[in-house]
C-alpha cells in the first residue's frame, strides 16, 4: 500500500514540478501515469524512492513515511521499489549479467562488492531472471551489444533481482517502436499478475494505458486532474482529454 | 585613409577639437563611453610603449633626451599627416573629380608621406641635439611608432568628429582603421621587444657551423675507437750552463725506430714582460724507421714530466719521406723554469706517431653514459605516472562535481563527523608514535611504517569520522527538539578554537619581525593564541547558532572545492620548478626528478580524470541508487566501468608527457638524461651533447609511436 499525501515538489531553480500531489495504489494495482513531457511523471517517481528529495508531503509505504527514513533505512527500502527507465540506464560496457546483478547490490556487503563478488544463490538467481525475460543466452555479452527492447528487459531483470515489492516504470517504452512496446509492457503485466508486484508506470499513449493498467492518474503541470479506472479511461471525451493534455492536444490516431 | 577623409561629408568641429586634445574625449561626449575609453587606453599604450622601446633601443640612460626626440617626432609626423590629408582633401573637392584618380591621389599622398618623414627625421633628430650614430638607432623605431601613433590620433579626431554629427538611428562607423593601426604598432613593437634579428640568424652560421655539424651528427662519438700509438724519444737539457754538454744523441738504428739531435744542449725561448719573444736555440731533429709518408707528431716533455705539443717554435707536424726518414728545425720552446729546481734540467722530445683509428664495434663510454642516462629517464617517467595514478585515482573522485554535489549532511553530524576525524588523526599519531618505538625509530623500517601508517590514517580516521557522525546523530535525537542545535553550537565552537589558537600562535611568530625578549615572546605568543581561539570560538558559536543544527550542509562540495583548489596550485607550477624544489629537499638525482613529476602528475591526472568522471552516463548511477546500493557500491559498478576506458587513454598520454618531461627534469638536477646533457653542453662537449639529443628524440618519438597504437586499442 502506498499513500501519497500533499507531496510538492519544488526544484532549486524555483520549478514547481509536483503541487499537493495526493493519491493511493493498492498493493497489486497497474497504476497508469499520464501526462504530456514536462507534467511531472518522472518527478513523481523518482520522489517515491527519494532519488529526488521531495520539498513537503509524505510518501507512507506500508506504514513508513519514506520521507523520514535516514540514510540506512532508505537503502534498505529501495530495496523493496524496483525501477526501470526510458533509456534503460545500463551500464554499456559491462556485461549482461553484471547489470543484472547489480540489482542485487542491496542485498551485498559493500566489501564483497568492492571484488566484484556475487553469491553463487545470486549468479543463479541473475541467470533465472534473465530466463524469465526471454534471453537466457545474451548474459555474457555486453549490454550495448543488445537490441533496445532486449535492453529492457535486462532493465526488468535488474528490478526482479531486488525482489521487488513495486517496480516504477519510468516511460519503460518510450523509445521503443510499438511492437516492442507491447512485448515490454506484457512483461510487465505478466510481473504483476503471477507475482503480485504493483507497477506505477507512466506512458503517453492512451491506448497503452487502456490496455494494461488497472486505474490511471493524469498530471498536467505537477497536479494531479484525472482519476479513474480503465474503463473510465476509455469514456473519456476530447474535451477531459483536453484537460489532462492542456489546449494544444490533439490525439493521435490508433496510437 | 584619404579617401575616408575626401568621402566624409559632417563633420562635428566641436567633437573633432576635444579628442584632438585628449584622445576619446570627443566620442565621450557623444555617450560612445566604451569607445571613448578603448581608444584613451590604446593612446596611452601605444604612446607609452612607444616610449619605452625608444629607451630601450637606444639604451641611452637620458630619458628625457629620449622623450625629446618622441615628442618632437610625434608633432612633425602629425603635423604633416594634417597637411597631407588636408590637401588631398581638397584636391579631391575642387580638382580631381574621377573617382579613380581620386583613389590613386589618396595613394599618392600616403607614398608621399613616407618619404618626407624619411627625408624630415634626419632633421628632426639633429633637432633634438643627438648624435650621429644615435640616429640610426633611433631611426626605424621613431618612425614607425611615432607614425602610427599619430596617424591614430588623427583618425580618432576625425571618428568623433563623424560621430558628434551622427543623427540618431545612423550606424556607428567601423572601428577598422584603428584596429589596424593598432596591430601594426603591436606587432612592431613585439619585433623589437623579442629582438627577432634574421640577419644575425644568418651571419652567424658560418662561425658555428662546425659546432653544429657535431651538434646534429655526433654518431662517431658514439662508439670506441683504437689506435696504436708509437712513441720514441731523445733527452735534451737545457738551460745549458757553461760546460754542460748534454745527454747523449741517439744513433741511428736499423730496423728500428729512432730520433737523434745534433745538439743535446741549449737555451729556452724567452718572452719579456713587453711579450716580446727571444728564440732559444735552434735544434735539428731527425730520425728514420717510420712508416714512409705517415704523419707524425713532435711532443715536448718538461723535466717534471709534463708533455705539451710546442708553438710558435716551428713545424711540429711532420710527413716522414718515402724512406721513412725525417729532419725538422726547432727552436727550444719558451717555458716556466721552476725556481726551486736544482741541477741540470732535462728535456725529452718524443716524436709520436699514431696509427689509423681502427672501429671495434664497442659502444663509447660516452655512450654507455647517455644510454644509462636514457633508462633512468624512461623509468622515471615511468615511476612518476604509476605513483601519480595510484595518488590521483581517489583524488578524482573528491575533484568529481557530479559525485560530490550530492553528499549533502546536517551541520550536527558533520561537526560530529570532523569532532571524529580529529580525534582519529590524533589516535593515529599516538599509535604512530607506540608503532615507531616497538620499532626502534623510523629509520629502521621506514618504508613498512609508512605503510602502517597510511593504512592506520586512513581507517582509524574513516571509523572515527563516521563514528563520530553517528554519534552527533543519535545524541541529537536523544535530547530533542533542539538537540541537534546545542551540539552543533558545542561542536563548532571547538572546531573554532583548535584552529584559532594555531593561528594565533602563528600570527603571533609571524609578526614577531622586531626581536623580543624571551619572556615577552612567549608573553605575545599566548596572547595571540589564546586570543585566536576565543575569536575563532564565538565565531564557530555564532555560526552554528545561524545555522542550527539540522541546517543542510554541502560536505561534497567542500571536500569538491578544496581538492579542485590544492590540485589547481600543484598543476599551475611547472614540474621543472617542483623538480628545483626537490632538488632542494633532497639532494640531485632521479629521486627528486620523480617526487617533481609525481607531483604534477598527481595534480594534472587528477584534473583529467575528474573530467571525465564528471562527462560520465548519469543513468546508471541513478538505477543503481534505486535498487538500494550504497555510494562505494555505485562508484564501482556504475562509475567506474563507464570512465576506464578515458582513464587508460589519459593514462597513456600522461606517461607520454612525463619521459618528455623527465628528459629536461635532469637540467635543473633530477637525474636522467638531462643531467648528463646539461654537463655536456657546459663542458662544451657538442658532440656528446648531441649524442644525447638524438636518443631523447629517438625514444620520445618511439614512445610518441608506441602510446599512440595503445591508445588506439582502448578509444
Amino acid at each position: 500500500m502506498l499513500i501519497i499525501e500533499n507531496l510538492t515538489m519544488i526544484y532549486p531553480d524555483g520549478t514547481v514540478a509536483l503541487r499537493d500531489v495526493s493519491f493511493e495504489v493498492a498493493d497489486g494495482e497497474f497504476l497508469g501515469i499520464i501526462g504530456l513531457s514536462g507534467s511531472g511523471k518522472s518527478t513523481l517517481l523518482r520522489c517515491i524512492n527519494r532519488l529526488i528529495e521531495p520539498t513537503e508531503g509524505k510518501i507512507i509505504w506500508n506504514g513508513k513515511d519514506i520521507t523520514k527514513l535516514n540514510q540506512q533505512d532508505l537503502l534498505a527500502t529501495r530495496r523493496e521499489i524496483g525501477m526501470i527507465f526510458q533509456h534503460f540506464n545500463l551500464v554499456k560496457r559491462s556485461s549482461v549479467l553484471t547489470n543484472v546483478l547489480s540489482g542485487r547490490l542491496g542485498y551485498t556487503p559493500s566489501s564483497w562488492s568492492l571484488i566484484n563478488r556475487f553469491s553463487r544463490a545470486d549468479i543463479e538467481r541473475a541467470h533465472k531472471a534473465l530466463e524469465r525475460m526471454g534471453i537466457p543466452e545474451k548474459a555474457s555479452n555486453r549490454a550495448d551489444e543488445l537490441s533496445g527492447g532486449q535492453q529492457q528487459r535486462v532493465g526488468i531483470a535488474r528490478a526482479l533481482m531486488q525482489e521487488p515489492k513495486i517496480i516504477l516504470a519510468d516511460e519503460p517504452v518510450a523509445s521503443l517502436d510499438p511492437v516492442l512496446a507491447h512485448s515490454i509492457l506484457g512483461s510487465l503485466e505478466k510481473l504483476n499478475q503471477e507475482d503480485g508486484i504493483t507497477v506505477m508506470c507512466s506512458l503517453h499513449f492512451l491506448d497503452l494505458v487502456q490496455r494494461y493498467s488497472t486505474r490511471v492518474i493524469g498530471l498536467r503541470d505537477g497536479r494531479v486532474v484525472f482519476q479513474g479506472t480503465k474503463d473510465d479511461v476509455k469514456k473519456i471525451t476530447d474535451e477531459r482529454f483536453k484537460e489532462i493534455y492542456g489546449e494544444d492536444a490533439k490525439r493521435l490516431g490508433g496510437e | 585613409m584619404n579617401n575616408k577623409i575626401s568621402n566624409e561629408n559632417r563633420q562635428s568641429p566641436l567633437h573633432t577639437f576635444l579628442s584632438l586634445i585628449l584622445p576619446g574625449l570627443g566620442q565621450m561626449l557623444a555617450k560612445q563611453w566604451q569607445r571613448g575609453l578603448t581608444i584613451l587606453i590604446g593612446v596611452g599604450l601605444m604612446g607609452s610603449l612607444s616610449i619605452w622601446t625608444i629607451g630601450q633601443r637606444a639604451r641611452y640612460p637620458n630619458f628625457a633626451l629620449s622623450f625629446k626626440i618622441f615628442a618632437i617626432s610625434v608633432l612633425e609626423m602629425g603635423a604633416l599627416l594634417i597637411f597631407l590629408m588636408s590637401l588631398n582633401y581638397l584636391l579631391n573637392k575642387y580638382i580631381i573629380k574621377d573617382k579613380t584618380a581620386q583613389a590613386f591621389s589618396g595613394y599618392g599622398v600616403g607614398l608621399l608621406y613616407f618619404i618626407l618623414i624619411f627625408l624630415l627625421s634626419g632633421p628632426v633628430l639633429e633637432l633634438a641635439g643627438t648624435v650621429a650614430e644615435l640616429k640610426t638607432v633611433y631611426l626605424t623605431t621613431t618612425i614607425f611608432s611615432a607614425g602610427a601613433l599619430a596617424a591614430f590620433w588623427i583618425w580618432q579626431a576625425f571618428d568623433a568628429g563623424k560621430i558628434g554629427a551622427l543623427k540618431a538611428g545612423e550606424a556607428m562607423p567601423s572601428l577598422g582603421f584603428a584596429v589596424l593601426v593598432l596591430c601594426l604598432l603591436i606587432f612592431s613593437l613585439g619585433y623589437q621587444i623579442t629582438e627577432i634579428d634574421l640577419n644575425k640568424a644568418i651571419s652567424e652560421y658560418t662561425d658555428t657551423q662546425i659546432i653544429l655539424t657535431r651538434l646534429t651528427w655526433p654518431w662517431r662519438s658514439a662508439f670506441a675507437f683504437e689506435q696504436d700509438v708509437l712513441e720514441v724519444a731523445q733527452k735534451i737539457q737545457a738551460p745549458c750552463p757553461a760546460g754542460s754538454v748534454g745527454p747523449d744523441a741517439n744513433l741511428p738504428m736499423d730496423g728500428e725506430t729512432w730520433i737523434s739531435l745534433d745538439n743535446t744542449c741549449g737555451e729556452l725561448t724567452t718572452r719579456d714582460l713587453q711579450g716580446k719573444v727571444t728564440f732559444g736555440t735552434e735544434i735539428t731533429i731527425f730520425g728514420g724507421g717510420f712508416t714512409p709518408g705517415q704523419k707524425v707528431e713532435i711532443w715536448w716533455r718538461n723535466p717534471i714530466g709534463n708533455p705539451f705539443k710546442p708553438r710558435g717554435v716551428g713545424e711540429t707536424d711532420i710527413i716522414m719521406d718515402e724512406r721513412g726518414e725525417f729532419e725538422t728545425k726547432l727552436y727550444i720552446p719558451e717555458m716556466t723554469v721552476i725556481a726551486t729546481a736544482v741541477g741540470d734540467q732535462i728535456h725529452t722530445i718524443l716524436v709520436r706517431e699514431k696509427s689509423e683509428e681502427r672501429f671495434t664495434g664497442a659502444l663509447s663510454d660516452e655512450m654507455k653514459l647517455a644510454l644509462k642516462g636514457m633508462l633512468e629517464t624512461i623509468m622515471l617517467g615511468l615511476m612518476a605516472t604509476f605513483f601519480g595514478i595510484i595518488l590521483a585515482f581517489p583524488l578524482s573522485f573528491l575533484a568529481a562535481r557530479n559525485l560530490m554535489a550530492s553528499i549533502v549532511q546536517t551541520l550536527a553530524k558533520m561537526v560530529g563527523g570532523v569532532i571524529g576525524l580529529v580525534v582519529g588523526v590524533g589516535l593515529t599519531g599516538v599509535t604512530m608514535t607506540q608503532i615507531i618505538k616497538l620499532f626502534g625509530g623510523l629509520d629502521k623500517a621506514p618504508i613498512p611504517i609508512l605503510m602502517i601508517a597510511i593504512l592506520l590514517l586512513f581507517g582509524i580516521s574513516w571509523l572515527f569520522m563516521s563514528l563520530g557522525g553517528r554519534l552527533f546523530e543519535y545524541l541529537s535525537k536523544l535530547l530533542g527538539k533542539n538537540g541537534d542545535t546545542i551540539l552543533s553550537v558545542i561542536g563548532m565552537t571547538l572546531i573554532g578554537v583548535a584552529p584559532g589558537y594555531l593561528l594565533g600562535l602563528g600570527f603571533s611568530r609571524g609578526i614577531r619581525g622586531i626581536p623580543l625578549k624571551a619572556e615577552l615572546a612567549a608573553e605575545t605568543e599566548m596572547t595571540f593564541a589564546i586570543g585566536g581561539a576565543i575569536l575563532f570560538g564565538i565565531l564557530g558559536f555564532y555560526y552554528a547558532l545561524r545555522q542550527g543544527g539540522s541546517r543542510n550542509i554541502n560536505v561534497g562540495m567542500i571536500a569538491y572545492t578544496t581538492t579542485r583548489t590544492i590540485m589547481n596550485i600543484i598543476r599551475s607550477i611547472e614540474p621543472l620548478i617542483w623538480g628545483l624544489v626537490a632538488v632542494i629537499w633532497i639532494g640531485p638525482g632521479p629521486f627528486a626528478g620523480f617526487i617533481a613529476l609525481t607531483l604534477h602528475t598527481v595534480a594534472a591526472l587528477g584534473k583529467l580524470y575528474s573530467e571525465s568522471i564528471e562527462s560520465i552516463d548519469p543513468g546508471p548511477i541513478e538505477a543503481l541508487q534505486a535498487t538500494g546500493a550504497n555510494r562505494l557500491q555505485t562508484i564501482v559498478f556504475a562509475v567506474v566501468p563507464q570512465i576506464l576506458p578515458p582513464f587508460i587513454s589519459f593514462t597513456i598520454y600522461r606517461w607520454d608527457i612525463n619521459v618528455r618531461m623527465s628528459t629536461v627534469i635532469g637540467l635543473v638536477g633530477g637525474g636522467g638524461i638531462g643531467f648528463i646533457l646539461i654537463q655536456w653542453i657546459r663542458l662544451f662537449q657538442y658532440d656528446n651533447a648531441g649524442l644525447a639529443v638524438w636518443l631523447i628524440a629517438i625514444t620520445v618519438a618511439t614512445l610518441d609511436y608506441i602510446s599512440s597504437n595503445i591508445r588506439k586499442r582502448f578509444v
